[in-house]
Order: C-alpha cells, then sequence, then structure tokens
C-alpha cells in the first residue's frame, strides 16, 4: 500500500481558507461592536443613499462573520469562498471609485481609524489579495467537488443527483 | 453507437454552471439572513441606529433638540434672579444675556446686549452661537423668555447646564418685565456681544 505524502500545494487551500476566515470573522466583529461608527464610514464614500446605509451597517458585519465562519465547515466552504469573493469585489469597487474622486476617507475594513489615502491604497491592495485567494479556492473547491461528485458506479452523488432534477 | 446511460445528466460545463448558479443563492440566502439577523440585534442594542442614516450633525442636533423638549414639570428648580440684578448685569455687561424667545419676537425687541438662543431652535441657534457661548465661558449667562408662565428660559438654562455651563440662571420676569419697567430695546436680528 502507497501512502499518498502531501506537498506544500495540499496545504495551500486550507491556509487560504483559514487565513480567510479569520480576517473576515475579526473584521465582521469589529464593525458589530461599532455600528454607528460604521454607518458613518459607509456614508462617507457617499455612494449610497440615507436610507440603504444603516441597513448595510447592520446586515454587512454579520454576513462577513458568516462568510467567516461558512470557510470553516468543509459542506458549505464553497458558498463562504464565493461569498468572500463577492465582498472582497464591492470593498474593491466602492475603495476605487472613492480613490478615484480623490475622497480621503476610513475603509472601515477593520474597525475605525483616521481618514489616509495611502491606507486606502494598502485595502485596495489587501481587496485584491483577498479577492485572489478566495476565488483561487472557490475554483479549486469547484473542481474537486465536480471530480469526486461521479462515484464508482458512475452515479453522481445524491446531492449531485438532487440537484441536477 | 453506444447510447448515453444517463440522458438526464448535463454535461460537465453546465454542472459547473448550476453548481456556480446554486453557490450564488446560497450567498444570497446568508445575506437575508445576515440582514435579518442585524436588524435583530440592532433593535435590542442599547443604542440602535434609526432606520435611515443621520448624519454627526442631524444626531448632534438630535441630542441638542431633545435636551429642551423635557416637560417643564421634570426640571430642577433653576437658580433665577429678580430685575434688579438683570437690569444691573445689562447695564454692566457682566453676563452673557440669552434670549429664549423664538426668533421673530427677539427681532422685535429684546433687551440690549442679548443673544438670540431660541428655545424652539436650539440646535441651529446653539450651533451659531458657540462661538461666542466659549469666549463668554469666565462670565454668568442670564437666560431669559417672554416671562409669566413661559418655560423656554428654564429648559434651555437646563440644557446648557447639561452642556457643562456652570454658572447659568434664569431671569423669571422675562421681556414682559423688562419691556413694563421701559428699560432699553433693541430690535433687530443681531446684537453687540456683551
Amino acid at each position: 500500500m502507497m501512502l499518498h505524502s502531501k506537498t506544500a500545494h495540499d496545504y495551500l487551500v486550507p491556509a487560504i481558507v483559514f487565513a480567510l476566515a479569520a480576517l473576515f470573522i475579526y473584521a465582521g466583529a469589529e464593525k458589530i461592536s461599532e455600528p454607528l461608527q460604521f454607518a458613518d464610514t459607509i456614508a462617507a464614500f457617499a455612494i449610497l443613499p440615507a436610507v440603504a446605509i444603516n441597513l448595510l451597517a447592520a446586515g454587512l458585519p454579520i454576513f462577513e462573520v458568516g462568510s467567516g465562519l461558512l470557510l470553516l465547515v468543509p459542506r458549505i466552504r464553497r458558498i463562504g469562498a464565493l461569498a468572500v469573493v463577492l465582498i472582497s469585489m464591492v470593498f474593491f469597487s466602492a475603495l476605487l471609485s472613492a480613490l478615484v474622486r480623490g475622497l480621503v476617507l476610513d475603509c472601515g475594513c477593520f474597525g475605525t481609524g483616521p481618514p489616509s489615502r495611502p491606507r486606502m491604497w494598502l485595502e485596495l491592495g489587501s481587496d485584491v489579495l483577498f479577492f485572489s485567494g478566495a476565488l483561487f479556492v472557490y475554483f479549486r473547491l469547484l473542481r474537486s467537488d465536480s471530480n469526486a461528485s461521479i462515484s464508482a458506479s458512475g452515479f453522481p452523488s445524491s446531492m449531485e443527483r438532487t440537484m441536477l432534477r | 453507437m453506444i447510447a448515453n446511460p444517463h440522458p438526464k445528466l448535463l454535461s460537465q460545463p453546465n454542472r459547473i454552471a448550476r453548481r456556480v448558479a446554486l453557490d450564488l443563492s446560497g450567498v444570497f440566502l446568508i445575506a437575508l439572513i445576515s440582514l435579518a439577523a442585524g436588524l435583530l440585534i440592532n433593535r435590542f442594542s442599547a443604542r440602535p441606529l434609526p432606520l435611515v442614516y443621520q448624519t454627526p450633525e442631524q444626531r448632534f442636533d438630535a441630542e441638542l433638540t431633545s435636551l429642551v423638549t423635557a416637560p417643564p414639570l421634570a426640571l430642577p428648580p433653576a437658580p433665577t434672579i429678580r430685575l434688579s440684578e438683570f437690569r444691573a448685569a445689562v447695564e454692566n455687561k457682566s453676563a452673557l444675556i440669552l434670549d429664549a424667545r423664538p426668533a421673530q419676537f427677539f427681532i422685535q425687541g429684546h433687551v440690549p446686549g442679548a443673544l438670540n438662543l431660541a428655545r424652539d431652535d436650539f440646535a441651529h441657534d446653539y450651533r451659531n452661537l458657540s462661538g461666542a457661548l466659549k469666549a463668554a465661558s469666565d462670565k454668568p449667562i442670564i437666560v431669559y423668555c417672554s416671562g409669566g408662565v413661559c418655560h423656554d428660559s428654564r429648559l434651555v438654562a437646563n440644557a446648557l447646564i447639561t452642556l457643562g455651563f456652570t454658572n447659568v440662571s434664569v431671569f423669571t420676569g422675562g421681556w414682559e418685565a423688562w419691556s413694563a419697567a421701559a428699560l432699553p430695546v433693541s430690535r433687530g436680528a443681531s446684537d453687540d456681544a456683551p
């Protein structure tokens, strides 16, 4: 019997998953504790109308924590990865739009801080990293799940069958 | 030619597309649950967010306004002064005199040197007068309104005490007593600060 020895590549996906999960749970928890400051941060981007700001301030932190937690559950990890992809895209677009418009503000990504343009560029870079990492994880999981879905008998897994009906 | 034993099964690209669609539905569901949970947490938090966002300036105004909308009976007794003391303070310019009546009454006539800090537009006037109030922080502050049963001066005095001004008193005779004594009167929206 041959034992399969794990390579560094095999540890890459779990490492990214746990790093993203930790970051998003931390970022969400920081915002949950300071909803008013987070609402002010969202307002500073001058993108959303007043009626949408507090809804986002109430819902987004929970969504971030939820996405982080989903990443930690193997069966639904893919949904967590896709959620992180989408959140990173939203953060990236908002930050880029603010930078293009010449705004100097606090990104509010990991709690509140002083408004700073260099920090905005740094956060923009972080969003690209989060996006790339989550997208990589998502496609790896998607590919491995697709390969695993056809069982030895030639039939898809029960979950897949249900999905394809 | 061998027939497809599983005609209902989709090809690999279609299966992936279906999986992505299913994952997107999952994300959408999580987003909805997060929004509901966030609103629920907000509902029971100590300082819940209002449904519509207010800027920090709007929140400050709302807090200032709330200071002068307390029912008069709930107010603690504010220090009061008589006409003679008030008149001396006005003539010596030894105190900051504040008129708590609405702006239209202030324009028609007010005590010389008084500034209009109207109870009914407190937040706006307070922000406008913040410089004068700071500059005169070492002076006593005397607030008056129409006189008689008017509560505006007490409400404004109480709000100022809450905001950190310590030497605040109320001239209860108010405009009624001042004008009845045929004392000097200033007219218009602005006046020289004491």
